[in-house]
């Protein structure tokens, strides 16, 4: 029994940083405390760390600006991009869905575009709440269970609702390991982004609402800039102080 | 002004000087103070002083009755003592005629 408690214990203190794990976890072991009383003075640490976290506006905008509406609407990218790909490739129809008139070229920028918005919309939600990702995690992807609740049978595959997870979740990695973007590369993202929108949107293939979706590699345009900006300060203060 | 337990905390942190860290902090507080001192009240109480500038901490050494964990170590600043000492002279003042502070 003191066993469990003690891993559930371990288990809680992972949602810590890690050198306030270790000093909690070490008092623990030090005063000999019993195994009940340990985890709930952990749980009660974490809930408070919790709390405070949600004072901030960021885990919200996260949460709620950019993952719940990003994947409401690349859910539906995937999709079209599947039912288009099997029209396509394998002649087959889906009557319910918007499967598109686009040719190959259409398809290969759809797809191009699946992967950088998602992306972009990863980078910025793994960047602006890490320690609060597991809300956004699990609001990324309650649209598409939602759809395949709904409409489960009647969608080419089961699987093509969550096509955009996978470059999302390359991009909430990068975020996550604060890893920067210059300003150059942003740019280009943001640009080729844009270019491809403007290309489907003067073919008919783009749904207005997908300019929502262009916001993040822009946002990621401006912070790049903006970091880049306070470098180029600091290394003149750093040239006139010397 | 401090809190009732921020003041705990930083008069218990000044006692134990260079051994002051998170469990013999709560160790202390329980003892003396006759109260129940748990582990988030502790160490947000302990992030809330760091930042108002009140106290330092920092990572200190892991020993083997800690698992080979480390220490929270915790060090009064010179703004910690007067905020003490402000709220120390305050009570005192404010408890001049009570009842329980002329029995004493």
């Amino acid at each position: 029994m003191n066993g469990i408690v003690w891993t559930l214990t371990g288990l809680v203190a992972t949602l810590l940083d890690q050198d306030e794990r270790d000093a909690v976890l070490g008092d623990l072991l030090e005063t000999h405390e019993s195994p009940l009383r340990g985890f709930l003075g952990v749980l009660g640490l974490v809930s408070r760390r919790q709390a405070a976290l949600w004072k901030s506006p960021r885990p919200w905008l996260a949460g709620f600006a950019v993952a719940l509406p990003c994947s409401y609407l690349l859910m539906h990218v995937s999709l079209s991009v599947t039912c288009t790909y099997e029209r396509l490739v394998n002649h087959r129809l889906y009557t319910c869905w918007h499967t598109g008139h686009e040719g190959f070229p259409l398809l290969l920028c759809h797809i191009l575009l699946l992967i950088t918005w998602s992306w972009s919309g990863g980078y910025i939600v793994g960047s602006v709440s890490r320690r609060t990702l597991w809300l956004s995690t699990t609001l990324s992807v309650v649209p598409a269970i939602f759809c395949l609740c709904m409409w489960g049978p009647a969608l080419p595959s089961r699987l093509c609702l969550f096509i955009f997870l996978l470059p999302g979740i390359f991009g909430a990695q990068w975020g996550l390991r604060n890893a920067s973007i210059s300003f150059g590369v942003a740019l280009l993202l943001a640009a080729t982004i844009t270019v491809l929108m403007i290309s489907a949107w003067s073919n008919q293939a783009l749904w207005v609402h997908n300019w929502a979706l262009v916001l993040p590699a822009w946002y990621l345009v401006a912070t790049a800039w903006r970091s880049k900006r306070q470098t180029g300060l600091r290394s003149m203060g750093h040239a006139s102080m010397s | 002004m401090l809190g009732e337990f921020e003041y705990l905390l930083i008069t218990v942190a000044a006692g134990l000087g260079e051994n002051a860290y998170g469990a013999a902090i709560r160790e202390e507080i329980e003892a003396t103070a006759d109260r129940r001192c748990s582990m988030g009240a502790l160490y947000t109480t302990i992030d809330r002083l760091e930042r108002k500038g009140l106290l330092e901490t920092w990572m200190g050494e892991a020993t083997p009755q800690r698992g080979g964990r480390a220490k929270r170590m915790v060090r009064v600043t010179g703004r910690g003592v007067s905020a003490a000492k402000e709220f120390y002279d305050a009570v005192t003042r404010v408890s001049r005629g009570a009842s329980w502070a002329e029995s004493r």
